[in-house]
């Protein structure tokens, strides 16, 4: 339950004020640190990429096709863990048993 | 090493991959530049290549084992052998789904009978083999013996598949790393290629010693349902 104090401002709990604050800032300063990190490199990079002219040529086609062979890599990856985890459940069923 | 301190090597590395994992999907969307001829489906490179070469070292692990399995018949070596062969068969897999989707918009096709796509192929199929080997007889020892010579054979396509681009006319593109000149690609292809290399690899000695020691407590359960029975 929310406390409201006597000038009408909501009072935080008495826990860690400032930790909460630094939680709730962390992602963004993490972003800002790999965005200056990553910036001008990720500049150059861009700098040689395909003129106007060809991007345009890029099908939606080609797109589909990369966004599918990631998802495929996440997909293998994570089933093989998964079934990794069931397995070693059921083994250690059987030993406690 | 004891099955707890595989696992908590094994948590560790996997926990490593799977960030690593992360940061190539950042670098293959975000950062590295477009190639100029192929466009935004050369992409795909960068992780059907690492699933190559892991495809390659799992299945050179499972082969080495089951050679020297074969020599001291050390129960331990085939089971390393097995989870080797387990994660050789999912990056063949990543291997044979990802390089169609290129093909499809590379060579307007998604499945052509060159060499190395067939050799490719082929391996998984003898991978594929040989579980159905280790489970086919009714003795354990013999079934083990089998797929061990069955691992020896598969590895040995390894260096045809590799080959196969230089001695053959191929549709598939030459080698652009593995090279007597050195590596020809530019520099921030050349390291995303590197870091999803390195994060494969990662990724499989996580989950091959979390599949080590399933096999171990495995190995262990069984011994104790014997017991019990006797």
């Amino acid at each position: 339950m929310k406390l409201r104090s006597p000038y009408g401002r909501l009072d935080r709990p008495t826990g860690a004020p400032r930790a909460l604050q630094l939680v709730r800032v962390l992602p963004v300063l993490i972003l800002l640190a790999l965005a200056l990190l990553a910036g001008p490199d990720a500049l150059s990079a861009q700098q040689t990429e395909l003129p106007g002219s060809r991007v345009g040529e890029q099908s939606l086609r080609a797109y589909w096709h990369v966004f599918a062979a990631y998802t495929i890599v996440i997909l293998l990856i994570g089933g093989w863990a998964v079934s990794i985890a069931r397995r070693l459940r059921d083994v250690e069923d059987r030993l406690v048993d | 090493m004891t099955t707890v301190g595989v696992r908590r090597g094994a948590t560790g590395l996997t926990l490593l991959g799977l960030a690593g994992l992360v940061g190539l999907y950042w670098l293959s969307f975000f950062w590295v530049s477009t190639e100029a001829t192929q466009g935004v489906v050369q992409r795909i490179f960068y992780v059907h290549v690492p699933a190559a070469w892991t495809a390659f070292l799992a299945i050179g692990i499972s082969a080495l084992c089951s050679a020297v399995y074969l020599w001291l018949r050390d129960d331990r070596l085939d089971r390393a052998a097995m989870c080797a062969a387990e994660g050789g068969i999912v990056f063949a897999t990543i291997v044979l789904t990802t390089g169609p989707l290129w093909g499809r918009i590379a060579w307007g096709t998604y499945w052509t009978w060159e060499p190395r796509l067939t050799l490719t192929l082929l391996l998984w199929f003898i991978f594929a083999g040989y579980f159905m080997v280790r489970s086919a007889t009714d003795d354990p020892d013999k079934g083990k013996r089998y797929a061990a010579v069955v691992a020896i054979v598969g590895a040995l396509d390894i260096p045809f598949i590799h080959l196969s681009v230089i001695w053959f006319r191929s549709l598939h593109p030459q080698p652009v790393v593995a090279k007597p000149e050195g590596p020809t690609l530019p520099g921030d292809m050349l390291t995303t290629l590197m870091f999803g290399l390195g994060t494969f690899t990662i990724l499989f000695f996580g989950f091959f010693l979390f599949r080590y020691a399933l096999e171990g407590l495995r190995a262990e359960a069984d011994l104790r349902a014997r017991r019990s029975a006797a």
